[in-house]
């Protein structure tokens, strides 16, 4: 084991570009949840962005048409949780997973429909790298942050813009109200539910840009099931962040990190013992169910966080 | 899964809780192989369902003790076993020699597999085993805990309503921990049973999400026993028929996961649709006065 595999500019490139789509999924989750609704479909959507993503790519060769319409398809989906969760009060967890689910299966089918078994195209348009021309040349830096992906650097500047939104501007005060105490908010003369229409919708567009990122960034094509639970983990990121965006970027990076250690100890070991690389792998986990169950730090989520809001008089 | 549901908890892990039994089953199976049968299955069968119920319960206890929501620890649950079975399997203890091609332990001892009770030979592409009464069993002693005994009372009063359920004495707290581990108990002998019946050793990839089909299966089922076994019976004619269309008609079997995931909206917008009509029933005072 040397320092290379443990801190290598290397090793630090790859997690910025693990954490990306991590991180998208735990702001979309963190704006749902701060106005009080439960998304765990924010895994589906990220499926369906990513596949949708690939079709508009191949069908219009153009990188911004491609990423406007993966982000129309997660708010598609997250478009019909709300309706469930918001309009229909029913139980948003079993909404989310069988939209999870659905777009599970609607994505393999229309995969197998449009490309068979040969695969997604190999010239699809890609979302370009970014190539910081003076720090190209500087020997860390540069080859940490130097040439990282569009929706890296995207994501950064998301995570400020949400954190400033909903802790500095009236409406994510307002946003925030309706996830803590829904009625307090109805009150003072704040739609409560077009609130949370709104809310939803964004966590659907953050998540299916999470999943364009990985097929129009990393992989260049798609795969069945392709984002491999990220949305799941993105949850995870946000609680372990504490429903605050840049805690839950916080999150992702060192989610990130673990991954991206996995990769960089395979084979390396300490004296004569291999490094149990996948034991590494569980870190995260471990660390969530640590934190939300108040052994590291404390995390509350909001007030009236999966609670149905009903308005007086029915 | 049932058993969660019925005490209104929504178990997400059963994957994992499946794999921790399978895993539990494989290395004892392995480890004692050279124990008789009559004396190797026994342990076997503990084994997996324990380890199963042990994992599960970490969830309801956490669930019970710190308010923390079930559905994250089973899902974050489901992860950690899927890493720790690669590192077990690959460079861990369970690590051993094999053709397959993928790694794998060691196999189980001859005392522990389950017989075959309808061969290839007779019925082509079934390898029906007699996990088939362990299941038959599972579902009576389920019904029977369910709905005979003061546990199963208790578990199904927690369910309907934990406050009301307290008020009459009953700790929603403790029984949590209990529903959890029940349900965890029969995914860890779904899993000790894919071990000893078809495949006699844990290898990596070894789930084929029969945990994430199960969540399917109990909510179409309604959590009753006998709609469990149907739904069951579907969805196992759903991925077996599902390779068999695609193997002589050409059919995607990705057709099959699409109509599973119709049937599961199918279902949650029953259950949005019976949300519905409650609210716009008269309310029990009202209907008083």
């Amino acid at each position: 084991m040397t320092w290379e595999q443990l801190i290598g500019a290397g090793v630090l490139a790859a997690m910025l570009r693990l954490a990306t789509p991590i991180a998208l999924a735990a702001l979309g989750g963190v704006i749902a949840e701060r106005s009080g609704v439960v998304n765990i479909a924010l895994e589906g959507c990220m499926l369906v962005g990513a596949f949708f993503g690939v079709v508009a790519a191949d069908r219009t060769h153009s990188v911004v048409l491609a990423l406007a319409v993966a982000m129309a398809a997660g708010a598609v989906l997250a478009g019909v949780h709300a309706v469930a969760a918001i309009h229909l009060r029913s139980d948003q967890i079993v909404s989310g997973m069988a939209l999870n689910i659905l777009a599970l299966g609607l994505t393999s089918f229309l995969d197998y429909q449009f490309y068979g078994n040969t695969g997604t195209p190999a010239d699809l348009a890609a979302v370009p790298d970014v190539e910081i021309a003076p720090l190209a040349a500087v020997p860390f830096i540069g080859d940490v942050i130097g040439h990282q992906n569009t929706i890296v650097w995207l994501t950064v500047v998301l995570v400020v813009l949400i954190q400033v939104f909903l802790f500095r501007t009236v409406p994510g005060l307002r946003l925030r109200a309706v996830g803590e105490h829904p009625r307090a908010a109805e009150t003072v003369g704040i739609g409560v539910r077009r609130t949370r229409y709104w809310a939803v919708l964004a966590s659907g567009l953050l998540a299916a840009l999470g999943g364009a990122y990985l097929s129009l960034s990393v992989a260049h094509s798609f795969t069945d099931g392709m984002t491999g639970g990220r949305g799941f983990i993105g949850l995870a990121a946000m609680i372990f962040g504490r429903w605050t965006p840049i805690g839950a970027l916080v999150a992702s990076l060192v989610f990130g990190y673990g991954t991206a250690l996995s990769f960089s100890l395979q084979g390396a070991s300490i004296g004569d013992v291999r490094v149990p690389v996948q034991l590494l792998s569980t870190l995260p986990y471990v660390l969530t169910i640590l934190a939300v169950a108040g052994f590291v730090g404390r995390s509350r989520p909001p007030a009236s966080d999966g609670i149905p809001y009903e308005t007086e008089g029915h | 899964m049932a058993v969660a549901f019925r005490t209104g908890l929504f178990n997400i892990g059963a994957e994992s809780q499946l794999l921790v039994g399978a895993v539990a089953a494989g290395a004892v199976g392995a480890r004692f192989g050279f124990l008789p049968g009559p004396i190797l299955f026994p342990i076997v069968l503990v084994a997996g369902i324990g380890a199963g119920a042990a994992w599960a319960a970490i969830a309801g206890y956490l669930k019970a003790a710190r308010g923390v929501n079930e559905v994250i620890t089973t899902i974050m649950q489901n992860y950690i076993v899927v890493f720790v079975i690669h590192w077990l399997l690959q460079n861990g203890p369970m690590t051993a020699p094999n053709a397959l091609g993928t790694p794998a332990s060691a196999p189980i001892g001859d005392g522990a597999v389950l017989p075959i009770i309808i061969p290839n030979e007779l019925v082509p592409l079934t390898r029906l085993h007699a996990g088939i009464f362990l299941a038959i069993l599972a579902v009576v002693v389920f019904w029977f805990v369910l709905w005979r005994t003061p546990l199963g009372y208790e578990l199904r009063a927690v369910g309907l309503g934990a406050r009301a359920a307290a008020q009459a004495g009953i700790d929603p707290r403790v029984h949590t921990v209990i529903a959890m581990a029940i349900a965890g108990g029969f995914a860890g002998l779904a899993g000790m049973i894919q071990v000893t019946g078809v495949f006699h050793r844990v290898f990596d990839g070894f789930s084929a999400g029969y945990g994430f089909d199960a969540i399917a299966v109990a909510l179409l089922g309604k959590n009753s026993p006998i709609g469990v076994v149907l739904a069951a019976l579907l969805f196992g004619a759903f991925a077996r028929g599902g390779s068999i269309m695609q193997a002589n008609a050409g059919v995607s079997a990705q057709l099959v996961s699409v109509i599973e995931a119709i049937v599961l909206f199918v279902i949650a917008a029953e259950l949005i649709v019976r949300i519905l009509a409650r609210r716009r029933g008269p309310k029990p005072l009202e209907a008083i006065a």
